[in-house]
C-alpha cells in the first residue's frame, strides 16, 4: 500500500509538472504578453515596453516558466495585474464560498439521488421510475444556465420570494445563513447533480439486484429491507464513490456557470473575469489548482474505493 | 487621444485617457432614422437623438437615501490613487469611483454635452498666452475635507508626483504620451495660492489640455506628501522626495483591502468620502462629504456601487427593483419600453466615441494596401455599409448612424458642418458607379477585376495591376452586433462585386495580433478588421489614432494633410482646429464607419435629481450622485 501511495505522488506530481508546462506554454503562445489588453488600445510602446518588463514578459518563455515555478514552490501564487492583488488573496478571499456552495450542493445531491436511485431500481419501470426518469432526462440534458435562468425568473421575478443574485457577503457565515439569496443557486446545482448521480445509482442498483449474492440472501428468507440495506445499497453505490471523486475539482474550483450567472464572488467567477482580462497568474494559478483537484479527486476515490470495497486492492 | 483606457463592459470596452475598444452591445429603439426623440410630454428633458425622456425633478421633500448603482458586468473598481496607471485606466476607476473623491480639475462632462461643467470644477477656465507655450490656471475656492482650502500647490504637487511616477515607468500615467506633457512642461510657478502657471516647451491647445491631458483629481499636498504612513512632510519639488512619495502612495493604493480604511484616501474634496469597500466584489459605499464645495442636492444621499458581473444579474436586478441606478445590457434593449411599467425612468444615448472597421493599408495581399489608398474605394465601401438597415436590423432602433470620428448625437461643439449627415449614405448603385468610374470592372455577384490600371482619373489608381479583383478577407470580433453587420456589408458587397472573406476571432486575439504597428509579423494576414470602436476624449481629435506613427494605430494610416491638421488640434490655440481635422476625415474615410449605439440607463421613478444633467451624464458612464435625492 505504501509502495503504491509513493508511485502515486509521484506520478501526481509528474503530471502535474506537465499540465503546468503546457498551460504555461498554450498561454503564451497565443498570447505573448497581455499588456496590450491590460494597458489599452493607445497604450504607446514605451508603456508596454515597461509594463512587460515589469511583469517579466520581456524574458524567454523558459525562463519566464522557472520564474513562476519558483515561484510557486516558495507559495507564491503571484500578481493579479488586472486585480492590484496577490493571487493567493484573491483566492483566498474566495475558496470558502466556492466550496460551500459546491459542497452544500454535492451533499444535497447524494442525499437525494442515492435513494432515488434505489428506488427507481427497486420499482423499475413504475410510475414512479418513469417520472423520474423523465426528470432526471431533462433535467440532465439541461445547461446550468438556462435551469438557473427558469428558477430565477420564477422564484425571483415572477414570483419574488426568492433572491435573484447569490449572497454578497464577505462572510462566509453570513451566505451560509442567507437562505433567501443562496437557495436557487443551490438548487441550480443540485437539481442538476440529482439528475447525473441518481441515472448512475440506478444501473448500478439494478446490477446488483441481479447479483447471485442478492438471490442467496432473498431465498434465505432474508427480509427485503435488509436484503436492500445490507446487501445492495453498499455495493451499488460503489460507482458513486469514483463519480464523486471526479467531482471533487468542482466542488473547490467553483463553478464558472452558476456562480456567473447567479453573480457569486467565489472561484468560478474569478476565472471567468480573468479570462476577458487575460489575467495570466490568475488563469495560471486556477488552471493548474484545478490540476491539483483533478489528480487528487481520482486519488482519494481509489482509496475510498478500497475501504468501500475489500475486494479492492492497491498494488 | 482620449479620456478613456481599457476595460470591459460586456463586449465594449471603454478606456479614460486613450482610446478604447467598444465592442458588442446594441441597443433599440428610436434614436436611428429618427434622431428626434418624440417624446413631447411637458417637462420631461428630451435630447436629439436620444430615447426616453427625464423627468422634471420631483418634490424633494427633505430625503436623503442610499442610492445603489449598478455597474456594467465585471468591472469593479481597484484603483483610488487620482493618478492612474494605464493598467488601471477605467471609466469605473476613474468616473464611477475615484470622481467621487477628487473631481477633475474640469469636469467633463456637462449633461450629455461632451463639454465642461464649469460650476463642478475646482478650477475655472485656464487661459493661455505666449502663442500657447504658458497655460494658467486659476482655482475656485474649494476646501479639503480638512479644512485645508484646494489651490495651485494640490495641482503643483499632483504634476512633480506624475513626473516622478514616469521616472519609474511610461505605463504609470494613463495619460502620458512620450514626447508631450509632461515632458514638454519646462516649468511651474504659483504666484498665488490659487494660480498654477504652466510653462512648455513648445505651443499646446489649451482645450486639449484642459479637457484631456491633465483633467484629473488633484492630491492634498498638505495630506498626502510623504513617504510613509506617519512620516514627515516632504518637499515634494525635490525629485528624490518625490520618488519616495510616489512609491508609498502607489503601494496604498495597491492595497485594496485597506481603501475604506486608509486615512489618506479619507482626505477628498469631492461630494463623497468612501466608507466602505468590499475588495472581493469591488462594491462599495461613499457618504456625504460634508465639506464639499460644489453644486449638490439638499441633504445628499448615500451612494452604493454594487457591480454586476453578468448582464443577466443586471438586468435581473432592475426588473427586480432591487437596484435604483443602471445601464441596460444592450441584449436586454428590446424589453426597455416595460420597464416604465416596473418603476424605472430610462434615458440613452449614444456613449461618445465610435465603431468602425478599419483597413489595413500595409497588407500586400492581393494588393489590398493600395487599393485601401484610393479615396474612391473606401468611398465606395462606405456606401455599402447600410448604417439605417443595421440600427434597425441588429440594434432595435437604438443607434444612430456614424460617418467620422465623432457622431452627430450626443452633440459636440466641435462637430463639423459635415458631420451632422452621413456623407457617403448607403447606395449599392454608386459604390458601383465608383469602382467604375475607376477602371473596375463589375461583375456583381462575382468579383470585380481592375481592368484599367494607371494613376489617371478613370483608372484603378497606383500600384494596382491590370487583372486585380476585388477580394479580401475582415477578421471580426464575433459577439453581437458585430458578427450581423458585416455579414449585412459582405452580402451587399457581393451584390456589388467585391468579395469578403469573413473569418471570426476574438476581440482579445484581435487587439493583440492585428494592429499593425504592433504586429508586423501579420501585416499580411488581415485586410480589414473589425472589433468594435473607440471612445473620445470630449476634445475629440484623433490624435494617436489617425496621426502617421500614432500610438493608437490600428492599419497605420497615414495621411499628410491629416497629420497636419491633428498636429494643430493638439498644438494650435485656434479652437476650430479639431473641427477642421474631423471635417477632413469625415471625407476621406480613413475606416469603414459603423452605426452608434445607445447607452441606456434606468433609474427608479422614486429618484430625482435637482438638474437633469445628473442623469444626462449617465449615458457616458458619469454618474453625478450628489444631485440625485428620493422623492418618497
Amino acid at each position: 500500500m505504501s509502495a503504491y501511495l509513493l508511485r502515486r505522488i509521484g506520478t501526481s506530481i509528474i503530471v502535474l509538472i506537465g499540465i503546468s508546462i503546457f498551460m504555461y506554454l498554450l498561454l503564451h503562445s497565443v498570447f505573448p504578453s497581455p499588456a496590450r489588453i491590460a494597458l489599452g488600445l493607445r497604450a504607446n510602446q514605451a508603456q508596454i515596453d515597461a509594463f512587460n518588463k515589469e511583469h517579466g514578459f520581456d524574458r524567454p518563455v523558459f525562463e519566464q516558466y522557472l520564474t513562476y515555478i519558483n515561484g510557486l514552490v516558495h507559495g507564491n501564487l503571484g500578481y493579479s495585474y488586472a486585480e492590484n492583488q496577490t493571487v493567493a488573496s484573491l483566492f483566498q478571499e474566495r475558496l470558502a464560498r466556492s466550496i460551500y456552495l459546491s459542497g452544500i450542493s454535492l451533499i444535497f445531491a447524494i442525499a437525494i439521488a442515492i435513494p432515488l436511485g434505489i428506488f427507481q431500481a427497486v420499482r423499475r419501470n413504475s410510475l414512479g421510475d418513469n417520472v423520474a426518469t423523465s426528470a432526471a432526462f431533462i433535467l440532465y440534458s439541461m445547461p446550468s444556465f438556462f435551469l438557473g435562468l427558469i428558477l430565477i425568473q420564477v422564484f425571483a421575478l415572477s414570483f419574488p420570494i426568492l433572491g435573484f443574485e447569490a449572497s454578497q457577503s464577505t462572510s462566509i457565515w453570513t451566505v451560509i445563513g442567507d437562505w433567501h439569496d443562496m437557495l436557487l443557486p443551490i438548487l441550480t446545482l443540485t437539481l442538476i447533480t440529482v439528475a447525473n448521480f441518481s441515472r448512475y445509482m440506478r444501473s448500478s442498483s439494478i446490477d446488483v439486484l441481479a447479483q447471485d449474492y442478492i438471490k442467496v440472501a432473498r431465498a434465505k428468507g432474508l427480509p427485503e429491507r435488509l436484503v436492500l440495506s445490507r446487501h445492495m445499497v453498499r455495493n451499488a453505490s460503489l460507482p458513486m464513490v469514483t463519480l464523486i471523486g471526479l467531482f471533487l475539482p468542482a466542488l473547490l474550483a467553483g463553478n464558472l456557470v452558476t456562480e456567473t450567472l447567479f453573480n457569486y464572488p467565489g472561484l468560478g467567477l474569478l476565472f471567468f473575469n480573468s479570462l476577458g482580462k487575460e489575467d495570466y497568474p490568475v488563469l495560471l494559478a486556477y488552471t493548474l489548482i484545478g490540476a491539483v483537484f483533478v489528480v487528487l479527486g481520482n486519488f482519494v476515490a481509489d482509496i475510498a474505493l478500497t475501504v468501500a470495497d475489500p475486494r479492492i486492492r492497491l498494488a | 487621444m482620449t479620456r478613456f483606457g481599457t476595460k470591459y463592459i460586456g463586449g465594449l470596452a471603454l478606456a479614460v485617457a486613450g482610446i478604447t475598444a467598444l465592442a458588442a452591445c446594441s441597443s433599440s429603439n428610436s434614436s436611428s432614422s429618427t434622431p428626434t426623440n418624440t417624446n413631447t410630454t411637458p417637462g420631461v428633458t428630451t435630447e436629439p437623438g436620444s430615447i426616453g425622456g427625464i423627468p422634471a425633478a420631483g418634490t424633494a421633500s427633505g430625503t436623503a437615501g442610499n442610492i445603489t448603482y449598478g455597474y456594467l458586468a465585471g468591472n469593479a473598481p481597484n484603483w483610488i490613487l487620482p493618478i492612474i496607471p494605464a493598467a488601471d485606466n477605467s471609466v469605473y476607476n476613474s468616473f464611477v469611483f475615484g470622481w467621487q473623491l477628487w473631481r477633475p480639475t474640469w469636469f467633463t462632462w456637462n449633461g450629455s454635452s461632451p463639454a465642461v461643467n464649469d460650476s463642478m470644477s475646482p478650477a475655472n477656465a485656464p487661459t493661455s498666452s505666449n502663442g500657447g507655450k504658458t497655460f494658467t490656471m486659476t482655482f475656485k475656492n474649494w476646501k479639503w475635507s480638512d479644512g485645508q482650502p484646494v489651490g495651485a500647490a494640490d495641482m503643483a504637487f499632483t504634476l512633480d508626483i506624475i513626473k516622478a511616477a514616469l521616472k519609474e515607468s511610461p505605463a504609470n500615467w494613463a495619460n502620458y504620451v512620450p514626447g508631450y506633457f509632461p515632458d514638454t512642461l519646462t516649468s511651474m510657478s504659483t504666484p498665488d495660492a490659487s494660480t498654477l502657471v504652466l510653462n512648455m516647451a513648445k505651443p499646446v491647445n489649451p482645450t486639449w489640455l484642459e479637457e484631456d491631458i491633465i483633467d484629473i483629481g488633484m492630491m492634498p499636498a498638505h495630506a498626502w506628501a510623504k513617504a510613509s504612513a506617519n512620516g514627515p512632510t516632504l518637499d515634494y519639488t525635490v525629485p528624490a522626495n518625490a520618488k519616495k512619495i510616489w512609491d508609498f502612495l502607489n503601494a496604498q493604493s495597491k492595497s485594496v483591502n485597506t481603501y475604506a480604511t486608509n486615512p489618506l484616501w479619507q482626505v477628498v474634496y469631492g461630494p463623497y468620502k468612501l466608507t466602505a469597500y468590499n475588495a472581493t466584489t469591488g462594491s462599495f459605499t461613499m457618504s456625504p462629504n460634508t465639506a464639499y464645495s460644489g453644486p449638490h442636492a439638499n441633504p445628499m444621499s448615500t451612494f452604493t456601487g454594487v457591480p454586476f458581473t453578468s448582464d443577466a444579474a443586471q438586468f435581473n436586478a432592475i426588473k427586480s427593483g432591487s437596484v435604483d441606478v443602471a445601464a441596460i445590457p444592450a441584449a436586454d434593449n428590446p424589453q426597455i419600453p416595460a420597464l416604465k411599467g416596473e418603476g424605472y425612468n430610462y434615458y440613452g444615448l449614444p456613449a461618445w466615441g465610435d465603431y468602425f472597421a478599419a483597413f489595413n493599408f500595409k497588407d500586400t495581399t492581393g494588393d489590398f494596401n493600395n487599393i485601401a489608398s484610393q479615396l474612391y474605394f473606401r468611398q465606395a465601401m462606405q456606401h455599402l455599409e447600410d448604417q439605417p438597415g443595421q440600427i434597425k436590423a441588429f440594434l432595435n432602433g437604438y443607434g444612430d448612424p456614424l460617418s467620422g470620428p465623432i457622431g452627430a448625437y450626443p452633440q459636440s461643439p466641435f462637430l463639423p458642418a459635415n458631420g451632422k449627415t452621413v456623407l457617403y449614405p448607403f447606395s449599392i448603385s454608386t459604390a458601383t458607379d465608383l469602382l467604375k468610374a475607376h477602371g473596375w470592372t463589375i461583375n456583381a455577384n462575382g468579383t470585380d477585376v481592375c481592368s484599367s490600371a494607371g494613376t489617371g482619373a478613370n483608372q484603378c489608381g497606383s500600384g494596382i495591376p491590370a487583372g486585380t479583383k476585388l477580394a479580401f478577407n475582415l477578421i471580426y470580433n464575433a459577439v453581437s452586433p458585430i458578427t450581423q453587420e458585416v455579414e449585412d456589408l459582405a452580402s451587399n458587397a457581393k451584390a456589388a462585386g467585391i468579395n469578403i472573406t469573413l473569418s471570426a476571432s476574438n476581440f482579445n486575439f484581435m487587439i493583440q495580433n492585428y494592429i499593425d504597428p504592433a504586429s508586423p509579423a501579420n501585416i499580411n494576414k488581415w485586410a480589414m478588421e473589425d472589433f468594435g470602436g473607440e471612445s473620445f476624449s470630449t476634445y475629440p481629435t484623433s490624435f494617436g489614432l489617425f496621426n502617421t506613427g500614432g500610438s493608437g494605430q490600428i492599419g497605420d494610416y497615414s495621411d499628410p494633410k491629416a497629420d497636419a491638421l491633428i498636429n494643430a488640434s493638439i498644438s494650435s490655440p485656434n479652437p476650430s482646429a479639431v473641427m477642421d481635422e474631423l471635417s477632413y476625415l469625415d471625407t476621406t474615410v480613413p475606416v469603414l464607419w459603423q452605426p452608434l449605439r445607445d447607452h441606456v440607463y434606468a433609474w427608479k421613478t422614486n429618484i430625482s435629481a435637482t438638474t437633469p444633467k445628473a442623469f444626462e451624464n449617465l449615458t457616458q458612464y458619469d454618474p453625478t450622485p450628489e444631485f440625485w435625492y428620493v422623492t418618497k
